[in-house]
């Protein structure tokens, strides 16, 4: 660890200084005046909720992006990034969540792709490879295809390619999201073999225990601001860092009335699937859900949470443990067998998942529910318009003509439209993922608004969310997840917010009752 | 340094199809004037005659009618396949695999009375189609092979069926030196609808409502647009892939092959190698500037007889029939330049990337 | 069957097997770099018309091939230019291509339907060498296009596999994300292939015409450019077995005409089945193996990019 020196003069510029970042999309503003500085030979994280601007903030620094206000200076020198292509000239080199590699090339050839010389001899460009490979001890072979390479491996192939364009800041925007434990250790002795290299490493991270395994220094996002900056991290309390994450501010909300919750709805008892690479995604999860309640599930984008809902609902298969809904065991039924029975599921992907762009209005109203307007081999449409038209009214979607694609309504619309449509099932559990995701002010209060009703009429509703002020002011019981688990269970009047943070990073309060 | 770049625009421009079709029409128009010129014609009687001969009068009418009908019926195939985002590039051979099982009908079936025998040609036909699209659909529902490619290659394996067949055991022995099949027997033709139009038109405008009629308004068809759609819909919405894909590929082969038996029975003596003329290729362009819609293909493929008809007729005026071939793709052209615009605008750029919060795990 | 005969059919093989060849590299290089290009029958047969006219006109055959290749590639840009820079279909910007290249080749030969040849590209005079009994009149008595597919295989060889623009072509063909964060030009690449694509198809024709068959008539290809698309399945994508599937389709169409004298009885006319049939065979076997390794084909293939949209 390379501690910050005590009163030695800065004779050498800190490698890299954000100062005053402001980044504004239409509806939201990223970054708010964020700063970040960072000594070189360091490894410095960056940490942040959801939505704080951090990787805005790194993709500034990265010449995605350009700040609309202020300062980016690399080893002390201004620098007005147009593109990536500028960054990496400036020595600044971004290592992103998606890889962007070509499955069937050999590592070497991602390696070189886009800096290699005019001809490329084999042999010679995957001994250069790997002889830098070597140089940072990162194990790799560089004739392999990349599709044979596990995600670290994929991983190191990525870091490869910024090294061989001598990048001597790397950025990783979550490098250990898509890494196993072991993986991720070895990815710390990297990052820790460069920064003795003189190199300097950003990365953000969500992980508490990676932040004190590894780094020397940490700075905190939250609302697009810097809340605290380069924190020697030897001697700052972690709980301090979650606490700073997730801010301390007293919980201020109407919550619903309280309802007398009834028997158990939803049982999900030790869960277990997998994720689209064929990793477990969950391990044994274990929750209820009982009438007239609604059951949060906080967590840290990438735990485990998505799958666990597209396995409830029934688009996921599952590799271990039952589903039951009011005693009926929904494990193998299919997504339409289970909105029969009375779950409803509103799925994260609003659009490619839960409605059909190209399809109109009321198509897409009868996209669960259609079985029930045929007339023999027709599709009752006049049925089917009467029942979009009441959709629409009752849940107050403003929309074009009906019978036009859905595709040019606002995202708030949209989700009024999907959630009217699974609610109007009369549905018992309604597992809701990310419901308020994207959308505007009253789009939120509107959903919000419609969950809670629903939970007023005895419904047990699984909501999944990435806003931990929507979760504490609407659940009455918040889990936690971490790692495909459900690791701490809370009581949203009583939460201590840091201590939540603390859960979603993995640290886990051992006074919390678990679930 | 700002540069144009094409951005989906937020709402497509309202009946944008059939304007970008009249632009195409239009630019092909003005490209063949110079092209009539540079050959020594007068582009204004060409053009005149073409129209005359396709639609000027009610024979004109008939003629093109029957034109539009294996280009619409070809186009029909194609939309249906499309409409799920499947590529039926075979339907040039499909036809001819049609008129392969109605020729067969047509030889054992000589004594059966008239209708009894078209209507059997004609199922015949469906089932001819619809088989040799049978191995694409599987190989594409059950093991993800590229449907392009299988329907491509078999068109030119039904082909040579037919050329073999043609050569060989159905040779008519009074056709000496140029191999022919013999001429289809008088009950084997459909009965003429008026002037030379046959009643395939009126069949294959039944065919075209109907299937309009079920991909807009049936069960079958709602779950074919949203499999269209997105795979991930349609696995939301309990719909089985696999079973739709394989019975929308042959259903489109057996329109296809209903197409081939039609123009067999309607409009040819005989079975010939040069039977599908292109039709099923010519579907395919009108089933894209129909934009894969059942209820559009009727007006293009009427359009592209129309075209057709009146390329041949100039003929006579010394001028090639190649140029109708041109216009036809030069309007093909036109329009997909126009659709395109129709679809995105040309937005100014500054800088290397386009700049938008990134979606899903904001951070 | 006697030894002339044999040889005959070896010569009209290789013959073949060139004309193949050269369409279906065009057809690999462009399809390596993402575009699926179905119009290679319309690029050829404008090359063919082409090469023959310029050949009537200037009676030079080498100005003529030139002509031929420039046309090919000239079409290959129009296709680019739908499907690159305006991201329309693929699959019907190329069948629309057949259709105009197919009409306008007809359109341009019309006034040269039956006229003898103006010049022809004569077999190459490689002295002693085309005296090896076997080898000589096979492979050393070949037109120069035969000599120039050769040298066109081994460059594409070269070219995307050891250079820094194949690198870069065939990564805009499999991932062209990739290739734009890399720094490529996708669309500069894309059109650069189909260009060259359309330039080889354009010789190809013009072997037909200045060559094998020194005259012009509509129909003169004859769905040989169906062919080359499906050899670049068949060898998939990879140059050298593209030329061995060629060799092998070019027997097929060598012994069209010559099984009579073979003494076979096999119908020739199923005999020409045989190269879409194994095509279609092939590709079956690819997507079956496909399921647990990437399959060979250009993963970006037929897919329009358009980076706003990523």
């Amino acid at each position: 660890m390379n501690p910050p020196p005590d009163d030695a003069p800065t004779a050498t510029p800190p490698a890299v200084e954000l100062s005053g970042i402001w980044k504004r999309f239409p509806g939201v503003v990223a970054n708010a005046g964020a700063n970040l500085t960072v000594r070189t030979g360091t490894v410095h994280a960056v940490l942040g909720e959801n939505g704080a601007g951090k990787s805005t903030l790194m993709n500034v620094l990265s010449g995605v992006y350009r700040p609309d206000e202020g300062e980016v200076r690399i080893d002390g020198v201004v620098h007005h990034f147009r593109s990536p292509s500028d960054a990496l000239a400036a020595g600044v080199g971004m290592v992103h969540q998606e890889f962007r590699l070509v499955p069937s090339f050999t590592v070497a050839e991602n390696v070189v792709l886009g800096a290699a010389e005019r001809i490329v001899r084999r042999q010679a460009v995957e001994s250069a490879v790997g002889e830098l490979a070597e140089r940072f001890g990162l194990a790799t072979e560089p004739d392999r295809p990349v599709w044979q390479l596990s995600m670290g491996e994929r991983q190191r192939v990525e870091i490869l390619k910024a090294l061989w364009r001598d990048a001597r800041i790397l950025i990783l925007d979550e490098p250990t999201a898509v890494l196993t434990p072991g993986e991720a250790d070895e990815l710390g002795r990297i990052l820790r073999h460069m920064a003795d290299d003189d190199r300097t490493v950003v990365f953000i991270s969500h992980k508490l225990h990676e932040v004190t395994g590894f780094c020397d220094e940490a700075t905190v996002l939250r609302g697009g601001e810097t809340v605290a900056a380069s924190l020697p991290v030897s001697e700052t309390d972690s709980s301090a860092l979650a606490g700073l994450m997730v801010g301390s501010s007293p919980v201020i909300s109407e919550r619903p009335p309280p309802v007398v919750a009834g028997g158990p709805k939803l049982e999900v008892v030790g869960l277990g699937c997998l994720d689209d690479r064929g990793l477990q995604a969950l391990h044994g999860v274990d929750l209820t859900v009982r009438a007239g309640e609604i059951v949060g599930i906080a967590g840290v984008a990438g735990n485990g949470q998505r799958e666990l809902a597209q396995a409830i609902a029934g688009l996921r298969p599952t590799t271990a443990g039952t589903v039951h809904m009011d005693g009926m065991d929904l494990t193998a039924a299919t997504p339409r067998q289970r909105f029969g029975a009375g779950l409803a599921y509103i799925p994260e992907d609003r659009m490619g998942v839960g409605l059909a762009p190209r399809l109109s209005v009321t198509d897409n109203a009868i996209l669960r529910t259609y079985p029930t307007h045929r007339r023999g081999p027709f599709l009752d449409y006049e049925a089917a318009v009467a029942h979009c038209q009441d959709l629409v009214e009752r849940f107050a979607v403003r929309t074009g003509p009906l019978d036009q694609p859905i595709a040019g309504l606002s995202g708030g619309n949209l989700q009024r439209l999907l959630v009217g449509r699974e609610l109007s099932g009369r549905p018992r559990v309604v597992v809701a993922a990310q419901p308020t995701r994207g959308l505007d002010v009253q789009g939120v209060k509107a959903i919000q608004d419609l969950l809670v009703a629903e939970r007023g009429a005895g419904v047990a509703i699984l909501l999944i969310s990435e806003d931990l002020d929507e979760l504490l002011t609407l659940t009455d019981r918040l889990l936690v997840m971490h790692g495909g688990r459900v690791v701490a269970e809370f009581d949203p009047e009583l939460a201590v917010r840091h201590e939540i943070g603390e859960a979603m990073v993995g640290h886990v309060p051992t006074s919390s009752a678990s679930a | 340094m700002r540069r144009p770049v094409l951005a989906r625009r937020d709402r497509v421009l309202r009946g944008g199809q059939p304007l970008a079709f009249g632009v195409g029409l239009v630019v092909a128009l003005v490209v063949g004037v110079f092209l009539l010129v540079g050959s020594g014609h007068d582009p204004l009687r060409v053009y005149a005659r073409m129209f005359d001969a396709s639609l000027g009068d009610p024979q004109a009418w008939s003629v093109t009618l029957n034109r539009a009908v294996p280009l619409g019926l070809a186009g029909l195939a194609v939309a249906v396949a499309g409409s799920m985002g499947l590529w039926n590039i075979g339907a040039e051979g499909q036809i001819m695999a049609g008129a392969i099982g109605a020729a067969w009908v047509a030889r054992i079936g000589g004594g059966w009375p008239g209708p009894v025998l078209v209507t059997a040609m004609l199922a015949a036909a469906v089932v001819g189609g619809g088989l040799l699209a049978l191995g694409p659909a599987i190989a594409r529902a059950r093991i993800g092979v590229n449907e392009i490619i299988t329907t491509l290659m078999l068109n030119e394996v039904a082909i040579r069926l037919v050329q073999w067949l043609v050569h060989g055991r159905w040779k008519d022995p009074d056709s000496h030196n140029f191999p022919l099949a013999p001429m289809l027997p008088d009950n084997g033709r459909l009965p003429t609808l008026f002037e030379r139009a046959h009643v395939g038109v009126v069949l294959a405008g039944i065919v075209i409502a109907l299937f309009g009629l079920a991909v807009s308004r049936t069960a079958w068809g709602y779950e074919l647009r949203v499999a269209g759609s997105s795979g991930a819909t349609a696995r939301y919405a309990g719909i089985s892939l696999k079973r739709k894909v394989l019975t929308v590929m042959v259903l489109s082969g057996g329109v296809a092959g209903f197409a081939g038996g039609v123009e067999l029975s309607g409009n040819a003596d005989r079975i010939t190698e040069g039977l599908s003329n292109g039709f099923g290729f010519a579907g395919i362009i009108v089933a894209a500037l129909a934009l894969m819609r059942p209820s559009g293909v009727a007006a293009v493929a009427l359009f592209f007889g129309a075209v057709q008809i009146g390329g041949q007729s100039i003929q006579t005026m010394g001028v090639s029939s190649s140029v109708s071939t041109i216009l036809q793709a030069l309007i093909l052209f036109g329009a997909i330049a126009a659709g395109v615009l129709g679809r995105y605008r040309i937005q100014m750029v500054a800088g290397d990337t386009v700049e938008r919060p990134s979606t899903g795990a904001e951070s | 069957m006697t030894e002339a005969s044999l040889i005959g059919l070896l010569e009209a093989t290789v013959s073949f097997g060139a004309l193949l060849y050269l369409a279906a590299l065009g057809e690999m290089i462009t399809e390596k770099a993402g575009i699926l290009n179905l119009g290679v029958e319309g690029m050829m047969a404008i090359g063919a018309v082409t090469g023959f006219v310029v050949a009537l006109q200037t009676g030079n055959p080498w100005v003529a091939l030139v002509a031929a290749i420039a046309a090919g590639a000239l079409i290959g840009l129009l296709h680019g230019l739908f499907t690159v820079v305006l991201g329309a279909e693929q699959v019907v910007s190329g069948l629309s291509l057949t259709i105009l290249g197919i009409g306008l080749a007809a359109y341009i030969g019309k006034g040269s339907v039956g006229q003898p040849a103006g010049a022809e590209l004569v077999p190459v005079d490689w002295g002693p060498l085309s005296d090896i009994p076997w080898a000589g009149p096979v492979l050393f008595q070949q037109s120069p296009l035969v000599y120039m597919a050769v040298l066109a295989g081994l460059a594409a060889w070269f070219v995307l596999g050891r250079t820094r623009l194949g690198l870069a072509v065939r990564a805009a063909g499999e991932s062209a994300p990739t290739a734009d964060a890399a720094g490529h030009s996708v669309a500069g690449l894309r059109l650069g292939a189909v260009a060259t694509g359309g330039a080889l198809a354009g010789a190809s024709g013009a072997y037909l015409t200045l060559s094998i068959t020194p005259q012009w008539a509509e129909g003169v290809v004859a769905g040989r450019g169906w062919i080359a698309v499906a050899l670049v399945i068949f060898g998939a994508w990879r140059p050298g077995r593209v030329a061995l599937g060629a060799l092998l389709f070019g027997l097929t169409l060598a012994l069209k005409t010559r099984l009579q004298t073979f003494g076979v009885g096999f119908s020739p006319i199923l005999l020409s089945m045989l190269p879409y049939l194994l095509t279609v065979g092939v590709l079956v076997a690819i997507s079956i193996r496909s399921r647990n390794r990437p399959s060979p084909a250009p993963a970006a293939l037929g897919i329009a990019y358009r980076r706003e949209e990523r």
